[in-house]
């Protein structure tokens, strides 16, 4: 149907509608900051079922081959901050790097990426699709490691939506993701790592 | 939207007698209300929940301004919105991406408004492959079935029934094992995303202000969706939006509160376009599909505020039918208290008039809301317009009746003696559990207790003078 048409049926049924206002404050939530940041995503993280990790950055590469063991082949994405060190973490711990693309993502067995801030209400890290920024990478392998600035994370909700439109113009897809894939689709049963990755880990580095 | 065959009341029956339905749902059910209550600890939930209304007040009165803006914002970030007046409308378009790119599989995400324009058996007769992604979807799929919540699909079904269901169909020796069963659909969904031509999702919030749309989900398959194939359609209810995302972040964490509980979602995907070129993968093609269906007709009516439904769950959770009684039995694609008074306002009284009498009106589904839809208002106000469409002249007459003569005090006593007469074949121990048609529609559910020989009047009459 003509998208003017549709509209002109919902606007005479609408008249003499009485409209309140937009709230001019919103109560807090659950997703709310409240000052602490690590401390409190960490926390959150941890609910969710996922890790996070604070460290400064000299100790980056020795940590990350810590975290990594095991894991036979990774994609990095091509744009990240510290992408030095997480190269040589990955080296550390024998880890073979595939093409960042998507059959190589469908093969590794981790997934290494940045993340454009983190949440610490709600232990979240935001994964922006962007150029060097694959979103196959933080998908497809089973494990996915986020290392993430500390001045990136931001107290709640809040401050994470005043740049979202912001964020949005920039880039065709965003992904807010809060520890790892799950369901309680048979019987409520918890199980973890359903089409996503079952591990996630964030590194907080500190410069 | 078509309605299964039968009576509410029949199709309670297959639900009522299928073993430990009722107790698998009052687990699941119990969890949920658990995990609710922990998602608004520490928060003024009265507060927040005000909030919630006053947005999704503001947004379905402006509904002709937002839709416009949102559709204008989305086509400047080449994201094609179509406007479907009916289902068929919606269908057809569909249809048309799909013959458009060549399409023989597409994967699905949850969607309820699939559910509702009856997309799959449109594309299934179109030679199209259609795999629901959702675990709860596809093991409902594989059962051939409806989904029986809107959030939990298939709530109803028991791991030895999924483990059947995966057996029979993959011919795998798996255990009942969730864990296991879980790996499994994994590993079968897995090659089904990577080999799509096209995904298909719902929409949870659509943004006006930048034309995004947004879709939480726990497993990751809408990720799948809206990344790999190179094509990928949203539909959504025409009323399903925000003005900004300064709405969203009180919305979000609400509608994932009262879904679910205990905080986010492990995704929630914000869709801004398609593919922007220097970006290394993502879909090329994305059309949001805004469905109306019947939606228009409610908007300035008495049931407009049934429209700011956010689709939680939280109503069908508390339920105390929906618990006995499970979300096939109302025959409609939306089931619990929302399903009953959506269904007859969408599908008309003949199809779904029935629904709004399947509720005590014990007015949890209406404490449970988290954006204070007066469910159970509606429920009343619905079996009002249900009976007055359907009175026959006999049913008028024999009302008018009564209530001329309940309407006045001394034909009122009168009727009440009459009654007390009346009755007395029927008693058996203070109590009428048989009766002749029509009351046997009373008593063959339940026991009618005996009128008592004397009114609080007359006993008031005969003890006064004789103090307390």
């Amino acid at each position: 149907m003509d998208r003017r048409a549709f509209l002109d049926v919902v606007r005479r049924r609408l008249a003499g509608v009485a409209a309140p206002d937009l709230p001019s404050h919103l109560p807090p939530t659950f997703a709310t900051g409240d000052g602490r940041l690590f401390d409190r995503f960490a926390a959150a993280l941890d609910l969710a079922g996922g890790e996070a990790i604070h460290m400064r950055l000299d100790e980056l590469s020795a940590q990350l081959a810590v975290r990594v063991a095991g894991c036979a082949t990774a994609v990095v994405a091509p744009v990240v901050d510290h992408h030095e060190a997480i190269l040589e973490g990955l080296a550390r711990a024998g880890c073979r790097l595939l093409e960042p693309g998507r059959d190589g993502a469908a093969h590794a067995d981790l997934g290494v990426t940045g993340a454009v801030l983190g949440v610490a209400a709600t232990g979240s890290v935001l994964l922006a699709a962007a150029q060097g920024a694959p979103r196959t990478v933080g998908l497809l392998p089973p494990f996915h490691l986020v290392v993430l600035p500390e001045d990136r994370l931001v107290p709640g909700f809040e401050e994470l939506f005043e740049q979202m439109s912001a964020l949005a113009a920039r880039s065709s897809n965003l992904v807010l993701v809060t520890g790892p894939s799950r369901t309680a689709d048979i019987e409520m049963t918890l199980v973890r790592g359903v089409h996503g990755p079952e591990r996630v880990t964030v590194l907080v580095v500190t410069a | 939207m078509t309605a299964d065959p039968g009576t509410f009341e029949q199709r309670a029956h297959i639900g009522l007698q299928t073993p430990g339905l009722a107790a698998a749902l009052g687990r699941a059910m119990d969890y949920r209300a658990v995990q609710r209550a922990q998602a608004f600890a520490g928060t003024d939930e009265p507060a927040v929940r005000a909030a919630g209304e006053a947005i999704r007040a503001h947004t379905v009165a402006n509904l002709d301004h937002y839709l416009e803006r949102f559709a204008e914002n989305a086509a400047a970030r080449g994201t094609k919105v179509f406007f479907a007046a009916t289902a068929a409308e919606a269908v057809e378009y569909v249809l048309q991406v799909l013959r458009d790119h060549g399409a023989k599989l597409v994967v699905k995400g949850k969607s309820m408004v699939s559910e509702e324009i009856g997309l799959n058996p449109a594309l299934g007769s179109a030679d199209v492959e259609v795999i629901e992604t959702d675990l709860g979807e596809y093991i409902v799929q594989l059962a051939d079935e409806t989904p029986a919540h809107i959030t939990t699909p298939a709530v109803h079904k028991t791991r030895g029934q999924v483990r059947d269901l995966f057996n029979r169909a993959h011919g795998a020796d798996l255990s009942d094992d969730p864990a296991e069963l879980t790996r499994f659909a994994r590993d079968v969904l897995r090659e089904k995303f990577l080999a799509a031509d096209v995904g298909i999702t719902g929409v949870n919030f659509a943004v006006a202000e930048t034309g995004s749309f947004t879709i939480v989900t726990n497993e990751g398959n809408v990720r799948m969706c809206t990344s790999l194939p190179r094509v990928h359609i949203a539909l959504m209810g025409m009323e399903r939006i925000v003005p900004s995302f300064r709405e969203l972040s009180l919305m979000l964490p609400l509608l994932t509160a009262s879904a679910a509980g205990l905080g986010v979602t492990a995704y929630v995907t914000f869709v801004n376009g398609p593919r922007q070129p220097e970006e290394p993968d993502g879909p090329d093609e994305v059309h949001v599909v805004v469905l109306d269906n019947g939606r228009s007709a409610i908007l300035g009516g008495e049931f407009h505020s049934i429209l700011h439904c956010i689709r939680c769950g939280a109503c069908l959770n508390v339920c105390p039918v929906f618990r006995q009684v499970g979300g096939h039995a109302y025959g409609a694609v939306y089931g619990g208290p929302i399903g009953m008074v959506l269904a007859p306002l969408l599908d008309g009284f003949d199809a779904a008039g029935d629904l709004p009498h399947a509720s005590s009106l014990c007015v949890a589904c209406t404490e449970a809301c988290p954006v204070n839809i007066p469910l159970h208002e509606h429920l009343l106000g619905l079996r009002r317009e249900i009976a007055r469409s359907r009175a026959t002249r006999g049913e008028r007459f024999a009302f008018a009746w009564w209530g001329r003569l309940w309407g006045n005090a001394r034909t009122y006593r009168w009727s009440a003696r009459l009654a007390r007469i009346g009755q007395l074949p029927l008693v058996r121990r203070r109590r009428i559990r048989r009766a002749p048609f029509p009351l046997s529609r009373w008593t063959s559910a339940r026991d009618m207790p005996a009128l008592a020989r004397g009114s609080f009047r007359e006993r008031w009459r005969r003890m006064e003078g004789r103090g307390p």
